[in-house]
């Protein structure tokens, strides 16, 4: 198991110097450089104040070069500072000469979009692990043909849409929930009981808009875990010696229709991250994915580069959980023998 | 691919109502320039945010546009970006699969790991970003969406031709002396196609998706020009008192995508010998 796990961490080093050239050199593949949108902000920039901006940021040094010394900074995990942003660190805070702290951008987005992220994940668990099992126990019934039919849509219908309209019908028209960002203006002279109503207030609708899209896949997934494991022989001997069909279903074949649930989950990891762009641009939340939108649109090459390296690091940290996980749950893989 | 499990997939009701959409979508934007009694980009100062009505069937825009006429033109749009990037994404992904799959050792793992590298960054955000800074155009988001969505196809092909390469009717070929383009073009590709077609019905659903997101957020399609993302995100300044500039081309997304989910579903399940039996 150790050695499994030494050899799994080890792996993670060269997939991350090929994500960091992946996203570094796309980065260069824009025509122009920031000293153009500097121009754009103002007329007045000179030429000579661009080729100095050039030279703060080493743009005027070979791209090789300016790989090497941006890798050698992310290897410190220092990701350099912010063009727009009034030169904040994009990922960890600072502490200048007189003590100030200055909070990095990505320190600043990224519990937020984790937060929702997750409790978005446990709102789609809990709701398709028993919409999964009904399908599967009720086969080609109504249960499992409204169910299909429900995963369908939910496969298909743009999160955007879905977004504009929910916003619109409860948050607009009826005026249930607040439509945009994370507390209202008076959040700091509410008193604890009131700040929480209203953080969850103002989290209602960017958590359960992806949890509806992410349904229909995870309420797939387990119905069919379910009917491949109802199939087994092991299931038909529980049957066979007088097992009651709530136990069959709950304590024998559960535990291993879910099992693979917990890779789909560690999959689903860069998708969820992505998607945070749509629904915190809609509600705006401050999230890696707003941060990144805006980033982009500033070309605002140290947060982007920053946010698709952190991104992807991100991904394969849940992957590797994922995937220790489901080592720690499938005895088969605990104790090395070889999977199928 | 063949006429029996097209046959066989369309004897499921949902997989033929997925055909059907697919069909009547792609009828109505070919013809979009004949049927539609508008000019699509045609503003009238006297017709801004009309409600649907006899003249214009799903009302116009704030620019006094006809939007049945945007809509239509902008399925075209919608249509091609998704035909495209697929058409793309698969050719990568079966050269990449077969050299993976037919050579094995080094190339396969060389291979092999720049799909987890590109599988680790999130789409997304790579795509957005390409886009971003490449200047967003048709042409640009078909390649980006294309270029970043190749990887499933890739390990598609590999495993298949994995499969296949043990099968006793490659090796007689092998043993009879056939040459490597011989053995991929005559028996490996062929005997891999099904899946592959598979995956790229569900692939358009996906890109179709993918463009409409991207002409949402202002970086895919760009005005004057119509797509169903960039209608819905003009509709969205209006939602209050137009109702039918945000309803209709998400139902138009929402449909179109579902025709080709429900048609590559159809098509996989007539493909699973297990639940062949069943449907």
């Amino acid at each position: 198991m150790l050695k499994y796990l030494i050899k799994r961490v080890l792996w993670m080093v060269p997939m991350l110097i090929g994500i960091s050239l992946i996203s570094f050199f796309i980065m260069h593949l824009a025509p122009g450089d920031i000293t153009n949108n500097e121009a754009a902000f103002n007329p007045k920039a000179s030429e000579e104040s661009r080729q100095k901006l050039r030279e703060m940021y080493h743009l005027d040094k070979p791209i090789i070069i300016q790989y090497s010394l941006w890798l050698k900074r992310m290897v410190t995990l220092d990701f350099g500072k912010s063009f727009a942003s009034h030169q904040k660190p994009v990922f960890w805070q600072t502490v200048d000469a007189d003590g100030n702290v200055t909070e990095g951008l990505i320190q600043q987005a990224l519990p937020i979009t984790l937060m929702i992220n997750l409790i978005g994940l446990a709102i789609t668990l809990t709701l398709a692990i028993p919409l999964g099992i009904i399908a599967a126990r009720k086969y080609q019934d109504w249960q499992d043909r409204s169910i299909t039919l429900f995963n369908f849509i939910g496969f298909s219908i743009p999160s955007f849409w879905l977004s504009l309209l929910l916003m619109y019908w409860l948050g607009v028209v009826n005026n249930w929930f607040p439509i945009s960002g994370l507390h209202s203006l008076n959040y700091d002279s509410l008193d604890t009981w009131h700040k929480i109503k209203d953080s969850l207030s103002h989290l209602f609708l960017p958590v359960v808009i992806p949890s509806i899209t992410g349904l229909a896949g995870i309420t797939l997934f387990v119905k069919n875990g379910m009917l491949d494991v109802l199939q087994q022989d092991y299931i038909t001997t529980a049957r066979a010696k007088g097992l009651g069909e709530h136990k069959v279903v709950y304590t024998h074949a559960l535990r291993n229709a879910l099992l693979p649930l917990i890779t789909i989950v560690g999959l689903s990891i860069p998708g969820l991250i992505g998607g945070s762009v749509i629904a915190e641009t809609i509600f705006a939340i401050p999230g890696m994915g707003k941060l990144f939108y805006d980033a982009i649109l500033m070309r605002d090459f140290p947060v982007v580069m920053g946010i698709l390296t952190i991104g992807s690091a991100l991904t394969l940290i849940g992957n590797l959980l994922a995937d220790v996980a489901y080592a720690w749950a499938d005895p088969r893989v605990r104790r090395g023998v070889a999977r199928a | 691919m063949n006429m029996h499990l097209l046959k066989k997939a369309l004897s499921n009701p949902l997989s033929l109502v997925g055909f059907i959409i697919i069909v009547l979508i792609f009828v109505l934007s070919m013809l979009a320039p004949i049927i539609t009694p508008y000019d699509p980009n045609y503003i009238n100062v006297k017709a801004i945010l009309l409600a649907p009505s006899m003249q214009h069937w799903m009302g116009t825009d704030g620019l006094g546009r006809d939007v049945l006429s945007r809509m239509l033109f902008g399925g075209r749009i919608s249509l091609l970006v998704g035909l495209v990037a697929v058409g793309i994404s698969t050719a990568i992904g079966i050269l990449l699969g077969a050299l993976a799959g037919f050579y094995r050792g080094w190339v396969d793992t060389m291979i092999m790991r720049i799909v987890d590298i590109m599988l680790s960054i999130p789409s997304f955000f790579l795509i957005l970003a390409v886009i971003a800074f490449l200047t967003p155009s048709i042409i640009n988001i078909m390649i980006v969406i294309g270029l970043t969505s190749w990887m499933g196809v890739t390990r598609l092909v590999r495993a298949e031709f994995l499969s296949l390469n043990d099968r006793e009717f490659v090796l007689a070929s092998r043993t009879l002396g056939a040459k490597n383009a011989r053995l991929i073009f005559t028996h490996l590709l062929p005997n891999s196609l099904t899946p592959i077609i598979v995956s790229a019905v569900l692939g358009v659903a996906g890109a179709v998706l993918m463009e409409s997101g991207l002409s949402f957020l202002g970086l895919g399609v760009q005005a004057p020009q119509a797509s169903w993302g960039n209608i819905l995100t003009d509709g969205k300044e209006y939602i209050q008192f137009a109702w039918w500039l945000s309803l209709f081309p998400g139902l138009a997304i929402l449909i179109t995508v579902l025709g080709y989910n429900l048609l590559g579903e159809g098509l996989r399940d007539a493909l699973d010998p297990r639940s062949g039996s069943n449907h």
